[in-house]
């Protein structure tokens, strides 16, 4: 296919948290929040003149200095984040939301502030407490959260608006972007997509890692080009959908595509689902609990444990695979996250066993990119899945 | 073979009966406990697959006894026997050369070196120990009772107790429990000996009548349908106040027998279940504890029983995540997820904690039929409250220059039988009373818990490993390590609230939030480092016994913070690393060289006991 017009600039954006367009921001009088986590709603950190930078460490070389402070069985995409802050790669955020969600990356931000890996006067670390449900008390408490650790704090120590009518305004600029790539991720459900999965990724990231007002223009070129872009002719070996822990690096989603699949679907965090649905507001209720229902409704995080999301999160799987016309699914996990760690040993037999789906299941680094070990399961898992589709020929 | 109907109905009909003569005898004041209803629900045992069941097992002794290298094992015995006699002829040796003011010494007071009774390749100590006259007599009338006392909790019914070691391998591992008693007393005389074994006395009362409860409603064996209708199974640590509104049901702490409390009696315990949820994939760096449970789910070696379970988010994001897997081995099972919010500090966020467990009650009440008494738990937290007050004054008496109560009894007694009994056991109040009559008692005396050993004031903080529960008797009794405290033990001391309904709801999530482990991993990171120099210094404790679970991510994050505390403030922190459940990955030997190391290189220490500072006990339970 031909090369989309900005995609080496969206490659260049993913190149440093502290891109060229959150400088732009900054320049303009911008606030930057950063965040990690999908349990923090990504608009609440756009509004009025803030804007959201979903945190990453590109380019993370050796982690020695976080791994001294929180040793080396820990996840490490939060001691590559720690290390870039006390490096002071993060010197430019206004303030950072931080959820308890995982005790990891919860150390992380508590770190962030023993550490004093920023020095801005009014800069803020917070920490608001997430439920492992969703029954009605889960959501009056998640809204209070919000109300009490997050926007008061955003308005008290940054002067920001934090009014219902900002909280709108930010929804709608948000779902501007979800509109655009949600229309490029249905392209992916041609039997031979426009896009591959390597350049949604990319253009995903960009969503979540620079200011929604700056990179629109840019996703809206690129969905008009996509219209017009012609597929190569042949057919991607095995179409496949990724389902799991945090993945920020495209390269991932390269290694399996150079091993002959089409990444179809990415229900990882980081990933457009959950994450690029467009937020229904009604006029009859304040956003906040719209949003806070909106969140948790779509959340796939594997930390909810109530019976209803641990059967949602199946189910999304194997509809996401049937939508996306998938062959298999990749279940993946960061190495020693423990609530995918658990969800992944699990759910990739249920997967398989009950749903008839063929799965890899996989653990991986944070820089996973030179892994000589998970290229060649997932070539075995490409040929795999091509000799059940010839099978599945010769019944015919 | 199954009872028929009408047997049933006339079994059904005298447990009724029983049922409404309990009521009254609790209304009279004078409840027995555990509630003799409990005890009367009538087995259905399936006797035709106990059959088949027994013939497999058969077959499996068989083929081992086949197996077995017969010859090698005989050779083995003789050559034991050869170092036995070489042992006593040694010791007999040694007492006639000892002078008479020695004899004595010994005679009175017991021996004073502990490691030759370690012998290598052997499960247990080549014998028991001799604590002098009166310590070594007591020791064996608390032996003779410990005894007794299983014997005739297992006799309340038998056959379903004893059917267990057929179908359940951690069964067996109860059987050296006694052995347990005396490796948490060892080298303890007068005083020390007497709380002690008063301790763990009721620690094993618990375990053995749960034991029997276990085999009772199993389906695979006693399958007392009457019983399991009563039962609410509870998830891992998570502890039994709730229950206290629920008289007529009985609250079992579901993992807390099969996995849990056995891998601090046997250390081996939990290698097989280990082994088997990794094979079905799960990664090998996450914590122990939940990865046990959930292995024993896999190879089926969790009964089958009770009407309900409680899962829980406690204390650890592993432990949030073992619940899917028993949903999954028996997807039949109504389970409520009871799950408190991780930053309990903030008071905002125990009203929700409030409303989950409202959710909780009345989940229990649509599953059981039973219906929450206030007056039922606001009396057991009465009783929970003076258990607190009795706990408390243990921390004071240790606190002072003459600390008494010292050793894994303490820590093991206040983990089992006060937080996660929380008082529903009246019997336990009067333990609580003896050991602190003979506490008050010693510390009036000035008496020293470790005979001539003490030297350091220790205080031991994260999560000790379970294969080596009796550690701080060991740094006792090798380096006169005497540890005062254990992080484990210093949770929720609020007196809770007995008159308000709601506000005791408010304590009673307070509580939870901050049951073992949780109250110091979870919260933010003060409540593990600030909060342990606070306890330093309170304690004036002079070694630090740090341990690090090296799965255990809540407490790993924070290494390098204690280390930079650590060194601000110049103290002795000894780092000592553990998996938790599987001695393979860092033995106890391992362990104790960590202590050694650092008392001879940083605190250039003699030890009091040279025959310990190296001996191989990795087979041993």
């Amino acid at each position: 296919m031909k090369d989309l017009k900005h995609l080496i600039y969206f490659e260049s954006l993913l190149d440093n948290a502290d891109n060229e367009l959150v400088e732009q921001a900054k320049k303009d009088g911008k606030l930057i929040m950063g965040y990690t986590c999908y349990h923090i709603p990504e608009v609440l950190l756009n509004v009025d003149n803030c804007v959201s930078v979903r945190l990453r460490a590109p380019r993370t070389g050796s982690i020695d200095i976080s791994t001294y402070y929180m040793s080396n069985y820990v996840c490490e995409y939060a001691r590559a984040l720690l290390e870039r802050a006390i490096e002071g790669g993060f010197q430019f955020l206004d303030g950072l939301a931080g959820v308890d969600a995982c005790s990891m990356m919860n150390r992380f931000y508590e770190h962030f502030g023993i550490l004093k890996c920023n020095t801005k006067e009014n800069f803020f670390v917070t920490h608001l407490d997430v439920p492992y449900k969703t029954e009605d008390f889960s959501f009056n408490h998640m809204q209070r959260q919000l109300e009490v650790r997050l926007l008061d704090v955003m308005h008290d120590k940054l002067g920001v608006d934090v009014s219902d009518a900002q909280i709108r305004k930010a929804v709608a600029e948000h779902n501007e972007v979800c509109k655009i790539m949600q229309e490029i991720s249905e392209m992916r459900k041609a039997d031979n997509p426009v896009i591959t999965g390597y350049e949604f990724h990319v253009l995903n990231l960009v969503t979540y890692t620079c200011p929604k007002y700056l990179i629109l223009p840019y996703l809206k070129e690129t969905l008009a080009e996509l219209k017009k872009r012609k597929p190569d002719e042949k057919l991607p070996r095995a179409r496949v959908g990724i389902v799991g822990s945090e993945i920020d690096d495209p390269e991932f989603t390269k290694m399996i595509e150079d091993a002959g699949a089409r990444v179809v679907f990415d229900r990882h965090c980081f990933g457009s689902i959950p994450g690029r649905e467009v937020i229904e507001l009604t006029d009859d209720e304040d956003a906040l609990p719209q949003i806070v229902r909106h969140y948790m409704r779509t959340s796939e995080c594997a930390r909810y444990i109530a019976d209803e999301k641990v059967q949602q999160r199946r189910d999304t799987a194997d509809r996401l695979a049937k939508e996306f016309h998938a062959d298999g699914i990749i279940y993946e996990q960061m190495k020693y996250c423990d609530f995918w760690g658990f969800e992944r040993a699990l759910v990739s037999h249920v997967m398989a066993e009950e749903y008839g789906w063929p799965v890899l299941s996989i653990d991986r680094l944070y820089n996973a990119k030179g892994s000589g070990q998970l290229r060649t399961r997932f070539q075995a898992f490409v040929e795999s899945l091509e000799i059940k589709k010839i099978q599945k020929g010769g019944k015919k | 073979m199954v009872l028929s109907t009408e047997i049933l109905g006339i079994k059904n009909a005298l447990a009724e009966k029983m049922e409404i003569k309990a009521k009254k005898a609790a209304a009279q004041g004078k409840p027995k406990y555990p509630n003799p209803v409990f005890w009367r629900c009538k087995d259905n045992m399936d006797w035709k697959a106990q059959g088949e069941n027994l013939k497999e097992v058969g077959k499996i002794c068989v083929d081992m006894f086949k197996e077995a290298d017969i010859k090698g094992f005989c050779m083995k015995q003789v050559g034991r026997c050869k170092n036995d006699a070489a042992r006593v002829a040694l010791e007999v040796k040694q007492g006639i050369e000892m002078s008479p003011e020695e004899r004595k010494e010994v005679f009175l007071y017991g021996e004073r070196t502990l490691g030759k009774l370690y012998r290598k390749g052997d499960m247990v100590p080549v014998r028991r120990e001799w604590r002098g006259a009166a310590d070594t007599a007591y020791d064996f009338y608390r032996w003779g009772k410990m005894w007794l006392m299983l014997l005739t909790t297992f006799s309340r019914d038998l056959i379903p107790a004893l059917n267990s070691t057929f179908y359940y391998r951690w069964m067996i591992s109860y059987f050296c429990c006694v052995g347990f008693m005396d490796k948490n007393t060892s080298g303890q005389k007068g005083s020390a000996l007497k709380m002690s074994h008063l301790m763990t006395y009721d620690i094993f009362r618990y375990v053995a009548e749960n034991l029997v409860f276990l085999a009772k409603g199993d389906k695979k064996n006693g399958n007392s349908s009457q019983l399991n209708k009563k039962v609410v199974l509870f998830d891992e640590m998570t502890m039994g106040q709730i229950m206290a509104g629920f008289p007529d049901l009985l609250g079992i702490p579901y993992q807390l027998m099969p996995v849990f409390l056995v891998s601090e009696i046997d250390q081996l315990t939990c290698v097989p279940y280990i082994d088997a949820v990794e094979s079905f994939g799960l990664p090998a760096d996450t914590c122990p504890v939940p990865s046990s449970e959930c292995g024993a789910l896999v190879i089926d070696a969790l009964p089958h029983m009770g009407s309900c379970f409680i899962s829980s988010s406690m204390p650890c994001d592993g432990s949030t995540m073992a619940s899917s897997y028993m949903s999954r081995r028996f997807p039949d099972l109504p389970v409520y997820h009871l799950t408190f919010p991780v930053r309990y500090e903030d008071e905002e966020t125990t009203r929700y904690a409030v409303d989950d467990i409202k959710g909780c009650i009345k989940f229990v009440e649509d599953v059981t039929g039973a219906k929450w008494s206030w007056d039922a738990y606001f009396k057991q937290m009465k009783r929970f409250n003076e258990e607190t007050a009795y706990e408390l004054q243990k921390w004071e008496v240790n606190k002072t220059d003459y600390p008494q109560i010292i050793g894994p009894s303490y820590e093991l007694f206040r983990k089992w039988n006060y937080e996660m009994d929380g008082g529903a056991d009246p019997r336990v109040i009067k333990t609580f009373e003896k050991v602190n009559d003979i506490m008050m008692k010693a510390y009036e005396k000035r008496e020293q818990a470790w005979r001539n050993k003490m030297r350091y004031r220790g205080i031991v903080w994260s999560c000790p490993a379970h294969y080596y529960a009796n550690f701080s008797n060991w740094l006792a009794n090798c380096w006169g390590i005497d540890i005062l405290v254990e992080m484990e033990s210093l949770n929720f001391t609020k007196v809770l609230e007995t008159e308000d309904k709601e506000e005791a709801l408010m304590d009673l999530a307070r509580l939870y939030e901050r049951m073992v482990m949780r109250r110091h991993t979870n919260g933010g990171y003060r409540n593990v480092v600030d909060e342990m120099w606070r306890q330093v210094e309170d304690w004036r404790a002079e070694i630090i016994i740090m341990y690090q679970n090296v799965a255990c991510k809540n407490m790993a994050t924070l290494q390098g913070v204690l280390d930079d505390t650590c060194r601000d403030r110049n103290a002795h922190m000894i780092w000592i690393e553990h998996d938790l459940m599987d001695p393979r990955t860092v033995s106890r030997k391992t362990m104790r060289d960590k202590v050694n190391e650092y008392m001879r290189t940083v605190m250039h220490a003699e030890p009091v006991d040279p025959t310990l500072v190296d001996f191989d006990d990795e087979l041993g339970m």
